[in-house]
């Protein structure tokens, strides 16, 4: 009996010491862009987009175990091993892609902070150079780390998003139904909707940051099904989150019929609904969110493009060092703040067309990554099983589809 | 008459190669280099052989007959005729699309890892040589096709796109192609970096190829590596080797250090380890892995030189140049009893400036500062700020000298902390 708890406590240890990529990513993912994302998609189609987290929710675990198999496996990031396998052209493309498209994430990341600080009276002029200047303070100085562990365990708040939900009293019979039987229509409206939500949910630039991350933390494969837990902790975490912010803008902003552009906009519309508490919890979760991201989004990025280039990388070097690598970051930041700063910034098509590059490069990456990881070459006896394949091909297939689809329906009307 | 061309790897690959009558004969995919570059008088690898595709098929052949012309700028393949290279030729050369370009290998003056965007060779007479390699912000221009056009616009601002060579006698490749069938390749230039530097590199290397890498270096230089490594790496290097190659490594190093490592490790390796090693060093690494991890015991070193106090200077001398001790146990010598009691120190300088016949008793500082190997290691920083000491006596409870903590065995620990506390 004794023995048997002992054993339960060691596996725990286990656990939590090997615990981190997976939940991390999961947080991150709720960013600014997620956040508002999930709630104008709410606002406008109530329950009836919901559905779409549960396909996601599949392909981003499939996806995620894959990045952290390789990541095992070859003790290589993904950067390193599309360089070293698919040429400088293919990698060309992917990281300039991902450069423009992680400049306008952390330009959406800054409108949230700039958003949800306004819901507390605080002006954008002010609060987005203070955090911007915090945040490249905090990393390059070297206190990532702790940074990081901070806003891990803050990224818990994001739960409160439970308790706005709650509390603009969804009709969880309604949200059933709609799960199982979606009222949709099927318009250029609603595709680009579901290919935001789906492109919020698994960004590319999260496959790098996840794969980076099992190595930094030196993860062997006798640890694999603790790291699969992890996986699938961040996962749940990352979908329910999603879920309980759809909830709460559907049961409120969508029976009342008000129209959202920003995140911004629904902690502000959830006021006269749901009450000054409901608002002010919806604004600091945004906050958080939007933080942790604007953190480690410029970060990652150039981390990544330097590692694809063969710049030399990383916080631990010096300036001299690395200056690739820190003109990158601090350009990145520089310019997402500075976008903001903008009086009258073009900011709904600037997500609009992150989103658009996003959901573009994630096809090229999945691609990229199931070829990676089915060349035997590189992962041995770590290839892929058939069933990681259906679905990684089916989530190609399916984004693929979407995206021309929603080409062909522009195109005729 | 001797001619002289100069060409990238990646303006040939991918071209067509035509024979004397302009035929085409297939593209070219792929060119072989001598594995050993040393093999040449020059000291860069010759080009033995080209990979060409055609209508579907791979062919391997002689280099010999080929040549590359430069033509308006633009470079041609050019066969004068065709011999096929025999299936041992091709093995003993190393491939430079496959195992070189975009991959890393060593820059040995910048002691670490660099990525390869081009190959620049030479023809001279009727040899080419690979001579050096391209890790600038050109190569990578030129790799995606837009080299001449940025250069122009570059030129009419009056300043050039940063380009940057290395030679080849200045890099190590790691063929990362023949990683699966470990055909050996000697990495005698990585002689030349220290344990630290090569360690680092390892440690950015993935995983094959790190221990790859680590197999090829002798005993010696592998043991001071792996000293130098993290925990997480020390633990993949040790599982890759096979139990004899990792028990010879591990028998070069410190026993002190050999328990930290085999600390990480798992307890049935731990012990098929154990049984590999030479007795004594495992019998020393036993004890220290019977100390829990917060003791000092657990970190000390065990290798220390104690005395006699009546022993003379001389014969103290003498002793030394017989065991040939590791500086560091050469540094700090300790006096003993009968019962193997700690009772004094002396150092390497109060026996240098002594004359031989004088005994140690006269030379020696009595009542040491000495640590219990009992005591938490949270307490040694204390002891080595308090007594300016590089090393410390470890004792058991009955006084009796068990080893000694260095300043490098506790530093790295002080600085972690230092560093999570930030």
């Amino acid at each position: 009996m004794f023995k048997n708890r002992k054993s339960f406590f060691q596996r725990l240890g286990i656990f939590l010491a090997i615990l981190g990529p997976g939940i991390i990513t999961g947080s991150v993912d709720n960013d600014a862009g997620g956040i508002t994302t999930y709630s104008v998609a709410a606002a406008i189609y109530g329950y009836n987009l919901i559905w779409t987290l549960i396909p996601s929710f599949i392909v981003l675990i499939v996806i995620q175990e894959m990045n952290a198999r390789m990541g095992i496996v070859t003790g290589k990031g993904l950067a390193d091993l599309i360089r070293e396998n698919a040429g400088v052209k293919v990698t060309f493309f992917i990281f300039i892609g991902l450069l423009i498209a992680d400049l306008g994430n952390t330009t959406t990341e800054f409108a949230g902070v700039a958003g949800s600080m306004e819901v507390f009276g605080v002006s954008k002029y002010i609060s987005v150079p203070v955090v911007g200047f915090l945040i490249w303070f905090l990393v390059v100085k070297g206190t990532y780390k702790i940074a990081e562990r901070i806003f891990l365990l803050f990224s818990v708040s994001l739960l409160m998003y439970v308790v706005s939900a709650i509390m603009g009293k969804p009709h969880w019979g309604e949200i059933g139904t709609s799960i199982i039987h979606p009222q949709l229509e099927i318009n250029t409206k609603s595709i680009s909707m579901i290919i935001g939500i789906i492109g919020t949910t698994i960004a590319p630039w999260m496959q790098f940051y996840m794969q980076s991350s099992v190595i930094e933390k030196g993860l062997k494969m006798k640890q694999y099904k603790y790291t699969l837990i992890d996986i699938v902790v961040g996962c749940v975490a990352t979908v329910v989150v999603a879920f309980f912010i759809m909830v709460a803008c559907a049961s409120t902003l969508h029976e009342n019929g008000v129209q959202i552009n920003e995140a911004k906009d629904a902690a502000l519309a959830l006021k006269p609904l749901a009450g000054d508490f409901a608002s002010q919890i919806f604004a600091f979760g945004l906050f958080i969110a939007s933080i942790f991201s604007a953190t480690i989004l410029p970060l990652a990025t150039a981390f990544y493009v330097c590692e694809a280039f063969g710049f030399e990388a990383g916080i631990d070097k010096k300036w001299d060092e690395a200056k690739e690598f820190y003109v990158l970051y601090t350009g990145i930041l520089i310019i997402g703040a500075a976008i903001i700063l903008i009086p009258n910034a073009p900011l709904v098509s600037i997500s609009l067309w992150t989103q658009v590059i996003n959901g573009m490069l994630l096809p090229v990456v999945l691609v990229c990554m199931i070829l990676l990881v089915n060349n035997k070459k590189i992962m041995g006896q770590y290839v892929n099983k058939p069933i990681n394949n259906i679905i990684g091909w089916g989530a190609i297939v399916v984004l693929i589809g979407l995206s021309a689809a929603l080409l062909v329906l522009q195109l005729f009307q | 008459m001797t001619s002289i061309t100069t060409f990238y790897l990646s303006r040939v690959i991918g071209q067509k190669a035509y024979d004397s009558r302009n035929k085409c004969i297939g593209i070219v995919k792929d060119l072989l280099v001598d594995r050993d570059s040393s093999a040449h008088s020059s000291g860069h690898p010759v080009v033995n052989g080209i990979k060409i595709k055609h209508d579907k098929l791979i062919a391997f052949y002689s280099f010999q007959n080929f040549h590359i012309e430069k033509i308006n700028g633009k470079t041609k393949v050019i066969c004068d005729q065709l011999t096929e290279l025999s299936p041992e030729n091709i093995s003993n050369n190393m491939y430079l699309v496959e195992a070189v370009l975009d991959n890393q290998i060593v820059d040995l003056n910048g002691r670490k890892l660099v990525r390869v965007n081009d190959v620049r060779l030479v023809t001279i007479t009727n040899d080419t040589f690979a001579v050096a390699v391209d890790i600038g912000i050109e190569g990578l221009l030129r790799r995606i096709g837009i080299a001449k056009p940025m250069k122009f616009a570059f030129s009419i601002f009056g300043s050039a796109i940063p380009s940057k060579f290395i030679l080849w006698e200045d890099v190590e490749t790691i063929d990362y192609s023949n990683l699966n069938i470990k055909l050996s390749k000697s990495y005698a230039k990585l002689q030349t970096l220290h344990p630290s530097d090569l360690a680092d590199i390892i440690e950015d290397l993935g995983r094959k190829a790190s221990a790859e890498l680590f197999s090829a270096l002798d005993e010696e230089q592998a043991a001071d590596v792996l000293e130098e490594l993290e925990v997480e790496t020390q633990v993949h290097i040790i599982e890759s080797l096979s139990i004899e190659k990792a028990a010879d490594v591990l028998d070069l190093m410190p026993a002190d250090e050999v328990a930290d490592i085999l600390d990480a490790l798992g307890d049935e390796k731990v012990e098929l380890l154990l049984n590999e090693m030479e007795k004594d060093t495992s019998q020393e690494v036993r004890e220290l892995l019977d100390y829990p991890n917060h003791e000092v015991g657990s970190i000390m070193s065990t290798e220390v030189m104690s005395f006699n106090r009546h022993k003379t200077v001389e014969d103290v001398l003498a002793e030394l140049r017989a065991k040939k001790p590791e500086a560091e146990s050469l540094y700090n010598l300790f006096v003993i009893n009968k019962k193997d009691v700690l009772i004094a120190t002396f150092s390497l300088r109060d026996l240098v400036i002594s004359a031989p016949e004088m005994t140690i008793d006269k030379i020696m500082k009595p009542s040491p500062v000495r640590l219990y190997d009992d005591q938490e290691v949270d307490e040694i920083a204390e002891f080595i700020s308090k007594y300016n000491m590089l090393a410390i006596p470890v004792v058991d409870r009955n006084e009796v000298l068990q080893g000694m903590v260095v300043i490098d065995d506790v530093i790295d620990d002080l600085m972690n902390k230092r560093r999570m506390n930030k």
